[in-house]
């Protein structure tokens, strides 16, 4: 190994990951876990749906990208000249996988087996695009129909319908797939042109946890990787307001009880400023109404809400919101009673031992997901695009005083500014 | 490369399960009640652990045990029903932080134990021996949006009733959560027998996995044990038919995509090895991302973005599924016909062969990689009564040739075909 191997430590959890600066531009994370008996991994790119208008040294301009581009692209990159990557890994036995979301794209696989073989072929189809206007045209079908699935989805619609309502222009609002008209502008060029300014290494990580050898990762980078370009590349800088667009909405579909999602929309900082203080909002929506609050047990015992009732903080590059689900027969009443608790703590302050029940939660949350070779991945690369170490999450969780939360939730939040999206039968 | 299984009898029809598992952070503690799959039981049995998780006796209040249950570092009480094969499960899981996590050198997993115990044993009854009326009220009622709640995702909705069509009577058509209009009769007298019933009845399976020492869990459940009355039944296994008439059903809904699910008889598999065959089956036919279903219905004809088929080992059936146009319907289901009868016919490669064994080896390669899934994995060898190891698995798997396979496809029979379409609600 020519580069130098950065240890970082959880003396907490007796925990460590090691950082690894390939020459080729590329961070590399890895995190081997005794014991376990597979590798997973994960390549991927800062970018993901909300892309949809950037600059780049080359064209100089502002330009449109048609929506659903960064996932269709996800699909396409999986085939090569002569065949497909599943294929390839079919040889190997890996399970292999992609998503794309808001904000980024990644390439996965996990294996009990033949992790040189595995990593050599993630590593080399994602850095070796092939688009024909024919294979482009092909997944037409199948991403039409993947679309047509999620439209289908309560789940989703409920979620897209609450972010329409809260965003008046930040793209976290279109659908992460597009639409089946505007799938229809990409073209093979238009594919090529993304690829380039995105996938570009100084943009990209690539994080394996479990049971693997470093040196196998490295070599196979040094094997694979060719040195990348300079890397500029300028966002649009959407002007969000703070305030939503409508405090409403509803749609009906093919459902047993109503749904709802209620969303509290935070003022975006940085990135980073976003990650950690999600951990403090968790905390925050965790005394609001998790199942040891008072709250919760009043809309319960009304039969207001059921078990399916639940919480997260939704947050990302230039995004945060604190979401709110379940199934309700009267949703405005949940909401109602919601906002006003919201205010209530805001004002009065969260209760010492209502707040030792979130922490203890929150934090529990974090080293849970340190048991799993799939967690430790999963946040080894949600935490370096905003350049955050993977556990300085606990540590926040850790280090919250009620103080700090309330604190955080009033520059951050106002009650008013929040939403209830419902899917009525 | 998973720990092994250490099985013990504590009781009467009462076992201890554990699995050690140092390189883990949490323990998961579930307590299981088996009872034999009845459909005029069911719904009441499914209403039981929704009415347990609301308290115990000596935690009566909801508020009070969910904040308990925060402070043991956001322990995770769950409680749940399933079913595998002809049996019903109630189940109560505690997943909760090692003892060496605790700042304060509490001793959590003999409290954890303890607790389980109150939730399943020692529920807070009233006077009458029934549980509280509030409790009944809210769980039933939110059973009952439950059971009606697979409407809400159109694909397990489907494939419910595809299912319907092919088990009819059978035990394995009883539906997991029960029936609205059963679940609308119960009473506080039928929910208490229900649950007397069972604590007194059903087999008891404790699995403990994780890094803490089953020992001291083994001791609180022992002594709980020996101080209750209990007397037993076993379910006998379940037949799976052979085959089973045609069957064939569609419905139309306010929705963009159709989904179609195709229902295989696999000719009742009577030994494991037949089992098994069944099982490279179908992953080679549509268990993967280079299997036959995903290579030519999806990626040659672009009709679908999902079309899998899986084995359910309980049943013996062989479900394919997938969502496409309204008017692609005829077209994607001669193609998944044919691609079993290109199986049937010998057509895969030495090639596809060995890698659709090879996928399946890494899958079992990794069921020793979370602590739910160890449990679900040995469980569900305790449940078919022959708990083996993935490795022991992954050797049967590579007795399997390709004349198997070829045999299984050829018995596999088209039972039942439901079509989900557009239009008007039904």
């Amino acid at each position: 190994m020519t580069g130098e191997l950065i240890k970082i430590e959880s003396k907490r959890l007796g925990d460590c990951y090691y950082k690894y600066e390939h020459k080729s531009g590329l961070t590399i994370l890895m995190a081997p876990m005794k014991g376990f008996n597979t590798a997973y991994t994960m390549f991927g790119t800062a970018y993901g749906s909300i892309d949809t208008c950037i600059k780049t040294a080359e064209n100089g301009e502002f330009i449109k990208l048609p929506e659903g581009i960064a996932h269709y692209l996800e699909h396409k990159l999986f085939e090569s000249e002569e065949c497909s990557a599943f294929e390839r890994y079919a040889k190997t036995g890996a399970n292999a996988n992609a998503f794309t979301a808001f904000d980024r794209t990644a390439y996965l696989f996990a294996c009990s087996d033949k992790f040189k073989e595995s990593i050599e072929i993630l590593l080399d189809f994602v850095t070796h695009p092939y688009f024909t206007p024919e294979t482009v045209a092909k997944e037409q079908g199948i991403i039409g129909q993947e679309i047509r699935m999620y439209d289908d989805s309560a789940d989703w619609k409920v979620l897209f319908n609450l972010l329409g309502a809260l965003y008046h222009k930040n793209p976290v609002k279109i659908d992460i797939a597009g639409t089946v008209e505007s799938i229809a502008e990409i073209t093979a060029d238009l594919l090529y042109d993304c690829y380039n300014t995105f996938y570009n290494l100084h943009n990209m990580v690539l994080t394996v946890a479990g049971n693997f050898d470093m040196e196998d990762v490295i070599k196979a980078a040094d094997k694979i990787l060719e040195p990348a370009k300079d890397f500029y590349l300028e966002r649009a800088v959407c002007d969000e307001p703070d305030s939503v667009v409508e405090n409403y909405v509803e749609q009906h579909l093919p459902v047993s009880v109503p749904m709802f999602n209620i969303g509290f929309k935070g003022k975006t900082g940085t990135e980073a400023e976003n990650f950690i203080g999600s951990v403090l909002d968790e905390i925050f929506v965790g005394a609001l109404c998790d199942d040891y609050t008072k709250v919760y047990r009043e809309l319960y015992d009304e039969g207001l809400i059921n078990a399916t009732f639940g919480s997260e903080v939704f947050c990302g590059r230039d995004y945060i919101s604190v979401l709110i689900s379940g199934e309700s027969r009267e949703p405005e009443k949940v909401y109602a009673r919601l906002k006003k608790e919201f205010e209530h703590l805001v004002e009065h302050g969260i209760p010492e031992d209502i707040f030792a029940c979130a922490q203890k939660t929150v934090y529990g949350h974090y080293m849970r997901s340190c048991d799993r070779v799939t967690g430790v991945a999963t946040s080894l690369f949600n935490c370096h695009f905003p350049g955050v170490d993977m556990y300085e999450l606990l540590e926040a969780a850790a280090n919250a005083t009620p103080e700090k939360v309330i604190e955080r939730i009033k520059t951050t939040y106002y009650a008013e500014n929040s939403a209830l999206s419902v899917i009525k039968p | 490369m998973i720990g092994t299984l250490n099985r013990k009898e504590i009781g009467k029809g009462a076992f201890i399960n554990s699995v050690k598992e140092p390189k883990f952070k949490h323990n998961r503690i579930t307590l299981c009640l088996v009872t034999p799959l009845e459909k005029e039981k069911a719904t009441v049995n499914a209403l039981v652990p929704f009415v347990l998780r609301k308290g115990c006796k000596s935690c009566p209040d909801f508020t009070a045990l969910n904040k308990k249950l925060a402070e043991m570092y956001g322990a995770i009480l769950e409680a749940d029903v399933g079913k595998h094969g002809n049996s019903q499960v109630i189940e109560v899981t505690l997943l909760l932080a090692d003892d060496k996590y605790a700042i304060g050198g509490e001793k959590m997993t003999e409290t954890a134990a303890n607790l389980l115990w109150d939730i399943v044993f020692e529920p807070n009854l009233d006077e009458n021996g029934y549980f509280p009326q509030i409790d009944l009220e809210l769980e039933r009622e939110y059973l009952i949006d439950t059971i009606e709640s697979d409407l809400n995702d159109k694909r397990t909705y489907a494939i419910g009733k595809a299912l319907d069509l092919v088990f009819e009577d059978e035990p394995f058509g009883i539906k997991r959560y029960g029936y609205v209009e059963d679940a609308k009769a119960i009473t506080a007298k039928s929910l208490a027998d229900a649950w007397k019933e069972l604590v007194e009845k059903a087999r008891i399976e404790i699995f403990f996995s994780g890094p803490g020492s089953a020992d001291a869990a083994e001791k609180v459940f022992a002594e709980k044990i020996a101080s209750i009355k209990r007397s037993p039944k076993e379910a006998s296994a379940a037949e799976i038919v052979d085959y089973s008439p045609f069957k064939e059903a569609e419905e139309s809904m306010d929705i963009v995509q159709g989904k179609l699910v195709m229902v295989f008889r696999m000719g009742a598999p009577k030994t494991g090895h037949e089992k098994n065959s069944a099982r490279v089956l179908s992953a080679l036919y549509g268990g993967t991302a280079f299997s036959k279903l995903f290579m030519n219905v999806r990626e040659k004809m672009s009709l679908c973005y999902y079309a899998d088929s899986h084995f359910e080992r309980g049943s013996g059936i062989m479900l394919v599924d997938c969502g496409i146009e309204f008017e692609n319907r005829e077209k994607a289901q001669q193609e998944i016909i044919r691609q079993l009868e290109l199986v049937a016919k010998g057509d895969f490669t030495d090639e596809e062969f060995a890698d659709t064994k090879g996928a399946i080896f890494n899958s079992l390669g990794s069921v020793g990689d979370t602590l739910y899934s160890i449990e679900s994995w040995y469980m569900s060898g305790i449940l078919e009564e022959n708990p083996i190891t993935p490795e022991e698995d992954a050797a049967a798997i590579k007795k399997i040739t390709k004349e198997d396979v070829m045999k299984a496809a050829e018995k596999a029979k088209l039972s039942a075909v439901f079509f989900l379409k557009g239009g008007e609600n039904a």
